[in-house]
């Protein structure tokens, strides 16, 4: 029997006018976390089109491969080389290189170009969230590619280890020193990628500056090595990217290091402290100070 | 928060200056629950008042309360409350209106699903159905500034700043932009306040207007008392009209016939104007039929105030600053 026939409602009529909201209202804490999580979608090309997932898809396979490949050699092989956490650190710290000069253009340059940044700072949030939603979004994501590769390379030693729990407990340094030299890394990188994103507005412009500039950079302070002698020359490390990340690699995790890196280990982390308040002076510069 | 019957917004000797050039010259207005106009030409103020309210940038000195709220002190709380559409392009390309939109909804503090839903409604509300899974970067201006009006309003905001709404539109695009706006006031309570140099969007959809010109504020109120008797003064009398101009123009007031009726342009003391008229009428000892004072429009408002030369309606302008 049809439902009308029966006396019962056959159909509604919704409202779908404007309601007005009468919900939680999670305040600036959740749009700080809202903002970190867009960001690292968009760095990740989710959401966007298929081409803007190739580059982080293969970022993601070069640097996890060696470390899958590394683990599968320990377990099939068990008696050839023990490979160092130095060994894959080279992959890795290239891989950054490259995912930095992507991301961070992502992070801050259509923002500003599109001006949609004048959309956020009309939001609850300030100009000093905004930045820091960013760099959160930029580390978090250079952290899986810094630490990733290293910790899958820890466990897997852990686990192939004759005694897995005596292994861990005598080799908790390296976990330190491969934690250590992955912040390191990243926040290096991330400082330098977003000082230029913060400058340049369009994105593979400023992919191309901060790729170009760190290999002009080394370049030209590797000649400068070559050129001068005395105990300054020591120095030169300290601002040449691709270098001080070689030494530091060096230093924490073992290899052959850097050729012009004659430092005690912790004054490299000068270089790194130096850019990272460069980078800060530059986004305070473009960010905070009123127009 | 703002109670009913308290103003929106409220500034105090409200000035900010930059440098030696004074952008806001001690404003003080008071902004009911209403839709209001914000007019004024190239380097009025207007967008520096705008961005005093929302907390972007300090006052030099005064002070300002939106919503209830120091707009300085508690700016981010205000920006909670409040939705802002800048005139200019501020979305991005590579990104669908619902999920921009909802994006917006969550800087603004609502929960993801929530925010999900609200996004959805309102763009259905301001005419973007199956458009809002497409990609920014394929939209008209017409449908960019939907998207912008949707992302101003997804939160419920309590008052709306809409810069230049019906930029670029075409007049179609215009008009139905302008009843959205009309809704967002009388069908859902939203204060908005609308900067447009189409003195005709103001007139249209706005019940208050704020005039301001270098810094300050020249003229404020309701739209239809600013309107009301300013404009021409219409004297009939039975007979010898020509005398009556005489005796008019011989007291200083301008006055001319137009069919069976005398006329006199707005300017100067109405009062004095009044008296006039009175006199000459006794010294005449004419019988005064009918007397009275036209409306003006607002564009006559905003040059007997302003004095712009280059205030015009439709696409002409009074340059938004």
């Amino acid at each position: 029997m049809p439902a009308e026939s029966a006396g019962q409602p056959y159909g509604e009529v919704y409202d779908l006018g404007y309601k007005h909201y009468d919900g939680e209202r999670l305040g600036r804490a959740h749009a700080i976390r809202a903002l970190i999580v867009w960001s690292m979608k968009r760095g990740l090309g989710i959401r966007k089109r298929w081409t803007s997932k190739i580059m982080p898809a293969l970022l993601y396979v070069a640097a996890y491969s060696p470390a899958l490949i590394v683990a599968g050699i320990l377990a099939f092989l068990p008696t050839q080389v023990d490979f160092s956490y130095g060994s894959l650190a080279g992959f890795i710290s290239m891989a950054l290189l490259i995912f930095a000069a992507g991301l961070a253009p992502e992070m801050l340059s259509d923002d500003r170009r599109e001006n949609v940044l004048a959309l956020y700072l009309a939001r609850a949030i300030t100009p000093v969230n905004y930045l820091l939603a960013k760099i959160a979004a930029m580390i978090i994501l250079m952290a899986t590619i810094a630490f990733g590769p290293q910790l899958l390379l820890f466990i897997a030693k852990v686990l192939l280890a004759d005694n897995p729990l005596s292994y861990f407990g005598n080799h908790l340094g390296d976990l330190g020193r491969i934690i250590a030299w992955g912040a390191i890394i990243c926040v290096y990188y991330t400082a330098i990628g977003l000082a230029v994103a913060a400058l340049v507005d369009r994105k593979g412009i400023a992919s191309a500056v901060f790729i170009g500039g760190i290999l002009l950079i080394t370049a030209i302070t590797n000649a400068l090595f070559d050129a001068t002698s005395g105990t300054l020359r020591d120095y030169i490390v300290l601002i040449s990217p691709i270098e001080l990340v070689q030494s530091i690699t060096g230093w924490l995790l073992g290899g052959s290091g850097s050729t012009i890196g004659n430092l005690v280990g912790p004054a490299y982390l000068v270089g790194v402290v130096a850019a990272v308040i460069a980078a800060g002076l530059i986004m305070q510069r473009r960010y905070l100070a009123e127009e | 928060m703002s109670q009913a019957g308290q103003p929106m917004i409220e500034t105090a000797a409200l000035t900010k200056r930059y440098g030696s050039i004074v952008a806001l010259d001690g404003l003080d207005i008071s902004i009911p629950q209403a839709a209001v106009g914000l007019l004024g030409a190239n380097g009025a103020g207007k967008s520096t008042l705008i961005k005093l309210l929302l907390g972007l940038i300090q006052p030099t000195s005064g002070s300002a309360t939106m919503l209830g709220m120091n707009a300085t002190r508690d700016a981010a709380h205000v920006r909670e409350r409040v939705g802002y559409m800048p005139e200019s392009d501020c979305l991005p390309a590579d990104v669908t209106a619902a999920d921009f939109v909802a994006h917006m909804a969550e800087m603004s503090g609502l929960p993801q699903r929530a925010a999900r839903q609200r996004a959805n409604d309102v763009l259905y509300q301001v005419g973007l159905d199956e458009e809002r899974y497409r990609l920014i970067r394929g939209f008209s201006t017409g449908m960019k500034q939907r998207v912008k009006l949707a992302q101003a309003i997804v939160h419920d905001p309590q008052l709306v700043f809409l810069d230049e709404p019906t930029n670029g539109m075409d007049p179609q695009g215009r008009g139905e932009m302008l009843r959205l706006i009309q809704r967002i006031h009388g069908s859902l309570g939203i204060t908005v306040i609308v900067s447009s140099h189409l003195l005709e969007d103001i007139e249209r959809v706005c019940d208050h207007v704020v005039m301001l010109d270098r810094g300050r504020m020249v003229a404020a109120g309701r739209i239809d008392t600013l309107m009301r008797g300013g404009g021409d003064i219409v004297v009939r009398v039975d007979s010898d009209q020509s005398s009556l101009v005489a005796a008019l123009i011989a007291r200083g007031v301008a006055a001319r016939v137009r069919e069976r009726d005398i006329v006199i342009a707005p300017g100067g003391e109405r009062d004095a104007i009044y008296d006039a008229i009175r006199d000459a009428v006794v010294e005449l000892g004419l019988p005064l039929r009918g007397l009275q004072a036209g409306e003006r429009s607002l564009e006559d408002v905003y040059i007997q105030t302003v004095g712009g030369a280059d205030v015009a309606r439709g696409k002409e302008t009074v340059h938004a600053s």
